[in-house]
C-alpha cells in the first residue's frame, strides 16, 4: 500500500484557505479516501445520524506526480483528524513562503508511512508532509488510523455511491451569509426546522413551537431541474399558506431537519463556492446541499470539485 | 360568518418600524433573566413593555408613536397582552440583518391573538414570526412614583460610569446603600459584606460623569443588589459606548426610578433618507425606566 503526491499551489490553496476549514466545521473526524483519480473527504457516511458531507476532487486539483497503489484496486481509506491536517498544511505553508523561491522551488510532498512512535512498540500509520527548505527539511507527521480494511472500503464505496442520488428540484440561495446569519439567530429560538422547497423556485424554512413559529421565505430562485409556473392567484398569500398550497399541489416538498445541522452545512461558506443549491431528494429522504464553484475566471463549473451534504431528515414530512 | 367579519376589521395595531436593531437593543435592556414575561400595552401614543419582578422591580419600556414610520391605532381600550419576553427579543433579532435597514411590520391580534411580525421592504424574501400571546397577569404592585419632597431628589450620571460602579459593587456581596447629600454635593453607593466598597461621584470634581444633580437634604437608602444590578446590566454594549446619561430620582418611600435613554433611530451608515447633515431626530429614542423598591430597614426615610 502506497500513497505519494505532491500538493500544487492551488491544491495547498484550496485546502488551507477553504476547504479544511469548512471541513474541520463539518467534524473533526473524517474519512479520507484516495483512489487512482479522486481524493475524497467524507464525513458521516458509515455512521447513520449527523450531516453526509462528500468533498471529492479529481487529483489534478490538488496534486501533481500523484502515486498510489494498493492491492485493493488502487483505493486507500483511513480515518483523519481535519483540525490536525489543516494544521500540518497551514505551517508547511508557511515554511515554503519563508524560505521558497518561487512557486516550484519549494514543493511540497504528501506520504503515506508507517514509523514507529516513541514509547510504541507498534509501529503506527501516519501522513507525512515533507516541506524542502533552504537549508533545511520540515516533516510533519499526521497521525491517522490504520488504513481501512477491503469489506471497509467497499462498504464506504457503497456509501459514497448512494449518496449521489439528485433531487428533482433545486433552488439556488442567492446570499449565503444572509441565510447563515437568519438560521444562526433562528437557533435560539427552536431546535426543528421545516425546510419546504417548491418548482416554482421558492425556499420557505419555519420553525414552529408551541409559542412562536418563525420563517423566512425567498421567492423567485433560480431553479434546476423539475419546475413550474408559480400561479397567480398564490401571489398575495401569506408564505405559510402558500407553501401548503404548492405541497398539496404536488408542486413542493417539504422535510423536517434539525435546525443545528441547517446551520452546519451553511458552514460551508467558508470554502467559498460560487453558487449553492438546496433540494430535497426523492421520497424526502435527505435535504441535499450541493455546492458549485467555477473555474478562477470564468462562470464555468469547475468539474473537478464538487461538494455536497445531506441532512438527515427527522420526520419523513409530506413527501 | 363571524370569523371573516373578524378577518375584515382593522387590527388594534399595525405599525411599521424601520430599524429593527434598536428595537432589540431596548427590549434587551430590561431582559434581566431567560426566561421573563412581559406585559404589552398598546395605546394611541404607542407601545409599553412592562417586565416585574417579585413586586420589588419593575421596567417599562417605553415606544412612542413617533418611533414608528406607520402607526394605525385603532382599539377602543387600551389591549393589554402578555408575551415571553426571551421569545419576542429572539424573534426580532431574527429580522435584524446586519449592515442592512429592513423595515418590519407589527400586527396585533392576529387570528388566534398572536403578535404578527414580517419584512416589508421586499418580495421575494420575507422573514415573518407569529408570537403567542397570554391574558397578561395582573401587576402586584404599581409603581406610582411620587417625588420625595417639594424638591427633586435626582442626579444623572453617564450610563458607562454608573454601570461600572454597580458592576464593581457586587464583590462585598451585600445590598447597596446609594447616599445623597447637599453639601458638598455628592453621591455615594456602599456595599457592607464581606468587605467594604464605596464609590463615590462629586458633583464638583466630576462634572463629565455626575451630570446633574439635585438635592436639598441628606437621605439614604438599601436596595438589593440583584434589584440595582438589573437596572444596568442587561444594557447592549453598543448603547452604553453611546455614553448618554442615565437619571437617578429617589421617591417617596426611597422608591429608586432608573431612566435610561436608547437610540432607536437610524445608524449613521443609512443611506436612505439622510436627514439634514446627519442630524438625529430627538424623537427616535426609546426611553427605559426601572423602579427599584428599597429594602425595608433602609436607615432614612
Amino acid at each position: 500500500m502506497k500513497f505519494k503526491a505532491f500538493l500544487t499551489d492551488n491544491g495547498v490553496n484550496l485546502l488551507e484557505k477553504r476547504f479544511l476549514p469548512a471541513l474541520d466545521k463539518m467534524g473533526k473526524i473524517c474519512h479520507l479516501y484516495l483512489t487512482r483519480d479522486y481524493v475524497i473527504f467524507l464525513h458521516n457516511l458509515l455512521n447513520g445520524d449527523g450531516i453526509q458531507s462528500i468533498a471529492q476532487f479529481r487529483k489534478e486539483a490538488l496534486f501533481d506526480d500523484y502515486r498510489i497503489s494498493s492491492q485493493n484496486d488502487d483505493r486507500i481509506a483511513f480515518t483523519v483528524d481535519i483540525s490536525l491536517l489543516h494544521r500540518a498544511v497551514r505551517s508547511s505553508v508557511s515554511i515554503c513562503s519563508e524560505f521558497g523561491n518561487g512557486p516550484t522551488a519549494n514543493r511540497l510532498q504528501i506520504k503515506l508511512v508507517k514509523k514507529l512512535p516513541l514509547n510504541c512498540t507498534q509501529p503506527m500509520p501516519f501522513l507525512t508532509f515533507e516541506t524542502k527548505g533552504y537549508k533545511s527539511a520540515v516533516i510533519q507527521d499526521v497521525p491517522i488510523s490504520k488504513p481501512m480494511s477491503r469489506a471497509q472500503v467497499l462498504e464506504l464505496q457503497t456509501a459514497l455511491d448512494m449518496a449521489q442520488d439528485l433531487p428533482q428540484t433545486l433552488v439556488q440561495v442567492p446570499d449565503l451569509n444572509q441565510l447563515q446569519n437568519f438560521v444562526d439567530r433562528m437557533k435560539n429560538v427552536g431546535d426543528l426546522l421545516n425546510v419546504s422547497i417548491s418548482k416554482y423556485g421558492d425556499l420557505h424554512v419555519q420553525i414552529s413551537t408551541g409559542l412562536i413559529t418563525l420563517g423566512a421565505e425567498y421567492r423567485k430562485l433560480f431553479v434546476i431541474g423539475e419546475q413550474a409556473r408559480a400561479p397567480a392567484e398564490d401571489q398575495n398569500l401569506s408564505a405559510q399558506t402558500r407553501s401548503t398550497r404548492a405541497i398539496l399541489r404536488g408542486d413542493a416538498q417539504s422535510v423536517q431537519v434539525s435546525v443545528k445541522h441547517f446551520a452546519k452545512s451553511l458552514q460551508y461558506h467558508l470554502a467559498k463556492p460560487d453558487c449553492t443549491f438546496y433540494g430535497i431528494a426523492p421520497q424526502g429522504a435527505c435535504l441535499t446541499v450541493i455546492f458549485q464553484f467555477f473555474i478562477p475566471g470564468s462562470r464555468q463549473t469547475d468539474k473537478s470539485i464538487s461538494l455536497h451534504c445531506r441532512l438527515p431528515v427527522l420526520d419523513p414530512g409530506t413527501s | 360568518m363571524s370569523s371573516s367579519a373578524v378577518d375584515t376589521e382593522a387590527p388594534d395595531l399595525l405599525c411599521h418600524f424601520d430599524n429593527v436593531q434598536g428595537l432589540v437593543d431596548a427590549f434587551t435592556s430590561v431582559r434581566w433573566k431567560r426566561h421573563q414575561d412581559a406585559v404589552i400595552e398598546l395605546s394611541e401614543h404607542g407601545i409599553v413593555l412592562i417586565v416585574e419582578e417579585s413586586g420589588c422591580l419593575q421596567a417599562k419600556v417605553y415606544l412612542q408613536r413617533e418611533l414608528f414610520i406607520r402607526y394605525e391605532y385603532s382599539a377602543q381600550a387600551r389591549p393589554r397582552f402578555g408575551v415571553s419576553l426571551g421569545i419576542f427579543v429572539d424573534s426580532l433579532n431574527t429580522f435584524s440583518v446586519p449592515g442592512r435597514l429592513s423595515t418590519i411590520e407589527l400586527k396585533y391580534p392576529g387570528p388566534d391573538m398572536q403578535l404578527l411580525l414580517k419584512t416589508v421592504d421586499s418580495l421575494d424574501a420575507c422573514i415573518y414570526a407569529e408570537i403567542r400571546t397570554r391574558i397578561p397577569d395582573t401587576i402586584s404592585w404599581d409603581y406610582n412614583f411620587e417625588p420625595a419632597g417639594s424638591s427633586p431628589l435626582s442626579f444623572t450620571v453617564k450610563s458607562a460610569a454608573l454601570k461600572e460602579a454597580i458592576d464593581d459593587l457586587e464583590w462585598p456581596g451585600s445590598s447597596v446603600l446609594i447616599a445623597l447629600q447637599p453639601s458638598p454635593p455628592s453621591v455615594t453607593f456602599k456595599a457592607e459584606g464581606h468587605g467594604d466598597l464605596q464609590v463615590d461621584f462629586m458633583y464638583y470634581a466630576n462634572t463629565d460623569l455626575l451630570i446633574s444633580f439635585h438635592c436639598d437634604q441628606q437621605v439614604s437608602y438599601r436596595y438589593k443588589y440583584k434589584f440595582l444590578r438589573a437596572t444596568t446590566s442587561n444594557i447592549p454594549s453598543s448603547v452604553i459606548r453611546e455614553n448618554r446619561g442615565s437619571k437617578l430620582t429617589i421617591g417617596r418611600g426611597g422608591l429608586l426610578k432608573v431612566q435610561h435613554l436608547v437610540s432607536v433611530g437610524k445608524p449613521s451608515t443609512s443611506h436612505t433618507h439622510i436627514d439634514s447633515a446627519g442630524y438625529q431626530q430627538p424623537s427616535r429614542i426609546a426611553f427605559i425606566e426601572f423602579f427599584v423598591k428599597p429594602e425595608e430597614d433602609s436607615p432614612n426615610d
